[in-house]
């Protein structure tokens, strides 16, 4: 009896969070994203003051100011799943909300940024530079539209507390999806903007 | 089916959650150190640039605290810390690869 309660809590323990076909997804987004970013340092490589130019006419305030937003965005919905662990549904909802508002100021940021290069006449035309900048940027905001449509589907479903300990898979499936998305960001922002 | 409404508006019964309040708190104070590290590194990051003048060196420090993020993400957020350690090891091999090969290509 005690042996088998060791078990199943060393069971616990050692499970990877979500579904195994949701971390297979995930590790599939994850390779897209590797050779994009590998294309974009080999590219950066052959046009070196293309890209000097380019990264210069990019805004690195919008740039943090996303990062920070995915970081802050990504702490919420940990803790809407945290919330979820102890059954409070309610609470999970609410935090869900507040990481899809903040999530938002990324959308609203990043639409901005776009606008403002297209008022320099710069679009995904321009150059190589700007090809992959639109190119993975826009890839990375689909992305963030589709985590925001897993994060308000969640949300709506542990409002109605249909989560519980046996049956919190999806909720961490869609939370490790919102987690991926950030990471991506956090190579993306250096790559992109800094370096 | 009153019954049944009133049940599905309020929290789960102890017993139904997998979480005592003494380990919720422990997560989230963890998650909430890891936000704050996360935040202080994204800045560092950010401005690094004025501090390091060699193109070599920014580029390594820039991608070491790119691992360092990385790995508080997938330990802490993503909760693999506590996950298979294939899957663990997985995550963090690409949050180390990655970075390395972006680093040879701009560096070699």
């Amino acid at each position: 009896m005690n042996n088998s309660i060791v078990s199943e809590t060393a069971l616990e323990k050692h499970r990877l969070p979500g579904d195994l076909a949701m971390w297979f997804f995930i590790l599939a987004e994850l390779t897209v994203f590797a050779i994009l970013f590998i294309g974009f340092a080999v590219a950066e490589q052959l046009n070196a003051e293309m890209f000097i130019e380019g990264k210069a006419k990019l805004h690195q305030i919008a740039g943090l100011m996303n990062t920070l937003t995915l970081i802050t965005s990504s702490f919420f919905v940990a803790l809407a799943l945290n919330a979820m662990h102890t059954g409070d549904g309610k609470k999970s909802a609410k935090l869900l909300v507040v990481a899809k508002l903040v999530a938002s100021i990324y959308i609203v940021v990043k639409l901005w940024e776009y606008l403002s290069l297209f008022e320099q006449d710069i679009d995904i035309e321009t150059n190589t530079f700007f090809t992959l900048y639109f190119l993975i940027t826009f890839f990375h905001l689909m992305h963030i539209l589709l985590g925001m449509v897993i994060l308000t589907f969640i949300a709506v479903k542990a409002n109605k507390n249909e989560y519980n300990a046996s049956n919190i898979s999806g909720f961490e499936s869609g939370a490790s999806y919102w987690h991926m998305v950030d990471m991506l960001w956090i190579i993306l922002f250096p790559l992109i903007y800094v370096i | 089916m009153a019954y049944g409404r009133y049940a599905l508006d309020n929290t789960l019964p102890a017993n139904l959650c997998d979480l005592t309040p003494m380990q919720t708190l422990y997560s989230n104070n963890k998650n909430t150190l890891s936000w704050l590290w996360l935040m202080i590194l994204t800045i560092i990051s950010s401005f690094i640039g004025l501090v390091i003048n060699n193109k070599a060196l920014l580029i390594g420090a820039v991608l070491f605290i790119v691992f360092l993020k990385g790995q508080q993400i997938i330990d802490t957020f993503m909760e693999l810390a506590q996950a298979p350690k294939f899957w663990r090891r997985l995550l963090l091999g690409y949050v180390t690869v990655l970075p390395i090969i972006i680093c040879l290509i701009y560096v070699l």
